[in-house]
């Protein structure tokens, strides 16, 4: 954008509010350099596409092989993309992941979404980031470390009510009302998230436990450990040959035997 | 050796646990690279992204889209990371396929970043042959599209090589004087 006198900008500030959402829509897609890509006015190297998105290998890569993949409607931050659509994007990216892997022979790939401008998004315009990796590449460099498990429910604690509003989970009312409790103590225990039929549910005992949690959801169990030990009945067994069936079915063993 | 997710699905209480279905759960991991960090992970185990069925990838991605909401609103972030860290190259961990979700904010001098780089127009041109070609192979996923044939076309052809035979190609006005 170059830069405007203060009239100039304030006359573009009136035609933007004079705008129908419309005229605005058009208008933010002629300032996006990638709906320009889409449409095909700038060229690109286009690797895929279908009618809802479109890869290409971005120019400034992270590593040769770099692919960007667009929803072709502008969509500029992430929670404006319809559900349906991200579910689209991440499938796709998977079947890339799958060709770069090959092509490329990388050891891994790395699917990266940078949402919001602290977060590293650079264009006004959503997109997955595909990279492929290899070992001691010093890309994306992130070092984990550990935190208390007090700091973990903590985390829990600020973030389950929210997440909860979201998802759409219904919190059961607090402790009495519970219908007939299973079993045992726990009253609250039975009902933490959605009605979970056949699964004997591991409950989130360890959500906020902790007296200082402000959280008046019954997700605060007071009771840790008996609850778990009833899930151990799955046989060990049983999951171990599934293990085994799924290896033999998938083609990819090389990067997943490099975990063994 | 089990996997470190897998005994977490069977109840060992390592992690903060958020949400939990019959397919999925929504956790707040031990070892993470931001407190607020949390990872959504299939129960069924799968070591990589590629051996997750496309439907259950679809349910991971609209829970991780909904997660980073949650995380905007309830930890004050500025900006939230979505990063499937995929095979050892990428840093996997755990070999169990899981979904971070990062929260962000300004000046917080987290490396998830790449320097940008200029290859050499060679590079750049292979790769894209490769993966265009492989990519070129994709087609239908995830939408179902329905064919339409142009049935009425084909059935007049057979009309044209009956009347040819007269010698005569005016058989639409033989039609039209055929008419009551």
């Amino acid at each position: 954008m170059a830069e405007m006198t203060e009239e100039q900008r304030k006359a573009y500030e009136e035609k933007l509010k004079n705008m129908s959402p419309e005229e605005l829509k058009q208008f933010q897609k002629q300032q996006c350099i990638f709906c320009q890509i889409i449409a095909g006015k700038i060229p690109s190297k286009k690797v895929y596409e279908d009618d809802k998105c479109i890869a290409v290998l971005d120019i400034n890569p992270a590593a040769k092989g770099h692919v960007l993949l667009l929803p072709k409607e502008h969509y500029a931050i992430m929670p404006q993309v319809p559900e349906k659509e991200i579910a689209h994007l991440t499938v796709v990216s998977k079947y890339l992941s799958q060709i770069v892997l090959k092509v490329l022979r990388a050891s891994g790939t790395s699917i990266f979404i940078a949402n919001g401008f602290a977060a590293g998004q650079k264009a006004q315009h959503f997109m997955i980031h595909l990279i492929p990796r290899k070992e001691g590449d010093n890309l994306l460099p992130i070092q984990e470390k550990l935190i208390t498990r007090e700091m973990q429910e903590k985390v829990a604690g600020a973030v389950i009510n929210r997440l909860n509003a979201v998802l759409g989970v219904k919190t059961p009312p607090p402790k009495e009302t519970i219908a007939p409790p299973p079993a045992e103590d726990k009253e609250e225990s039975a009902i933490e998230e959605k009605p979970q039929p056949p699964h004997p549910p591991i409950k989130s005992p360890t959500l906020a436990p902790t007296p200082s949690q402000p959280s008046s959801q019954p997700a605060s169990q007071p009771m840790p450990p008996p609850e778990k030990k009833k899930k151990k009945p799955a046989p060990e067994e049983e999951e171990e040959a599934e293990e085994d069936q799924r290896k033999e079915n998938v083609s990819l063993d090389d990067i997943a035997n490099l975990f063994k | 050796m089990k996997c470190e997710y897998c005994e977490i699905v069977e109840g060992m209480e390592k992690y903060a646990v958020l949400f939990q279905d019959e397919q999925v759960m929504i956790v707040v991991k031990d070892l993470i690279v931001t407190p607020g960090q949390i990872t959504i992970f299939p129960k069924e185990h799968f070591t990589i992204l590629e051996m997750v069925p496309d439907a259950i990838l679809e349910k991971c991605s609209t829970l991780a889209n909904k997660v980073s909401m949650a995380i905007f609103e309830s930890l004050g972030s500025h900006g939230t990371n979505i990063l499937i860290q995929n095979g050892l190259g990428a840093g996997q961990k755990v070999p169990h396929f899981a979904i971070e979700v990062i929260p962000r904010i300004e000046n917080d001098n987290l490396p998830l970043q790449w320097p940008p780089k200029q290859l050499m127009d060679d590079d750049m041109d292979t790769a894209h042959l490769m993966i265009k070609q492989e990519g070129d192979k994709l087609i239908g996923i995830g939408t179902k599209k329905e064919k339409k044939e142009a049935t009425p076309e084909k059935k007049e052809e057979p009309k044209k090589v009956v009347e040819d035979k007269d010698g005569k190609k005016n058989y639409l006005l033989k039609s039209i004087k055929r008419l009551p």
